[in-house]
C-alpha cells in the first residue's frame, strides 16, 4: 500500500486522483506532480514501484505545502488577522461569513444549523 | 479582482504628509484622519490613528502586521449587541 505525506494511503485508483486525497493537493497540483515526475498519471496508485512513490513524495515535499504543515499555516493566518483586531479577525470569532456575504438570511456554513427562536405563532416549539 | 500595480498602494495623500512629517520629527501624536479606505504603508508602524467610524473616533495603534491592511478595517462600525428580549422587551446588556 503506498504510503505518501506521512499517513495518506489511496490505492487502486489512478494516481493522478489517488493523489487528491491529501489534503493540499488538488486536481492542479496532482497533475503538476506527475508531469515533474515523469509518470503517466493513468497509472493505478498500486502500479508504481517504490522509486517511483519516493520521487512523488520527494516532489511533495520540496515544492508543496501539505497536511499539517499547510493546516497550521491556515490557522495561522486566521491568528493573525485576530491578533491584530481587524475586521475579518473579528468575523471569524463570531463564526460568521468573512467576506461581506449577507446573514439576513443564508450563511449557514458559518452559523451552523438552525438555532430557531420562539416568536409568533406560526414557528412550532 | 486586485490592483494595478502601476497605481501603487491606495493612501491619502494628505495623510501620509501628515506621517511624513511625524516621522521627519521623531514624534508621536495621534492623527485623526477619515481615511478609512487608506491602505497602511511601512512608515505608519508605530503611529496612532483616530480613525472616525461614522460617530467617533476609534484608536488604531498601527504594528506591523498591519500593513496592507487598511485604516477602516480597524475601527468597526457596527455593534451588535444580542437581539431583543421578547418578555423583558429590552436589549441584552443594553447599557
Amino acid at each position: 500500500m503506498p504510503r505518501i505525506a506521512g499517513i495518506d494511503i489511496p490505492e487502486r485508483k489512478k494516481i493522478r486522483y489517488a493523489l487528491r486525497y491529501i489534503y493540499g493537493i488538488g486536481p492542479k497540483i496532482a497533475d503538476d506532480i506527475l508531469s515533474a515526475a515523469g509518470i503517466d498519471p493513468d497509472r493505478r496508485a498500486s502500479d508504481l514501484n517504490d522509486q517511483e512513490i519516493a520521487q512523488i513524495a520527494g516532489i511533495i515535499d520540496q515544492e508543496h505545502l501539505v497536511e499539517g504543515a499547510l493546516r497550521r499555516q491556515v490557522s495561522q493566518n486566521i491568528q493573525r488577522l485576530r491578533d491584530i483586531r481587524a475586521y475579518r479577525g473579528d468575523r471569524h470569532r463570531r463564526g460568521l461569513p468573512v467576506r461581506g456575504q449577507r446573514t439576513r438570511c443564508n450563511a449557514r456554513t458559518r452559523k451552523g444549523r438552525k438555532k430557531t427562536v420562539a416568536g409568533k405563532k406560526g414557528v412550532k416549539g | 479582482m486586485g490592483r494595478s500595480l502601476k497605481k501603487g498602494p491606495a493612501v491619502n495623500e494628505r495623510l501620509y504628509r501628515k506621517v511624513e512629517a511625524l516621522v521627519n520629527e521623531n514624534r508621536k501624536a495621534p492623527i485623526r484622519t477619515w481615511a478609512r479606505a487608506c491602505m497602511i504603508v511601512p512608515e505608519f508602524v508605530n503611529q496612532t490613528f483616530q480613525v472616525h467610524n461614522g460617530r467617533q473616533f476609534v484608536d488604531v495603534f498601527v504594528t506591523e502586521d498591519m500593513v496592507g491592511h487598511r485604516l477602516g478595517e480597524f475601527a468597526p462600525t457596527r455593534f451588535f449587541r444580542g437581539h431583543t428580549n421578547k418578555k423583558e422587551g429590552i436589549k441584552r446588556g443594553a447599557k
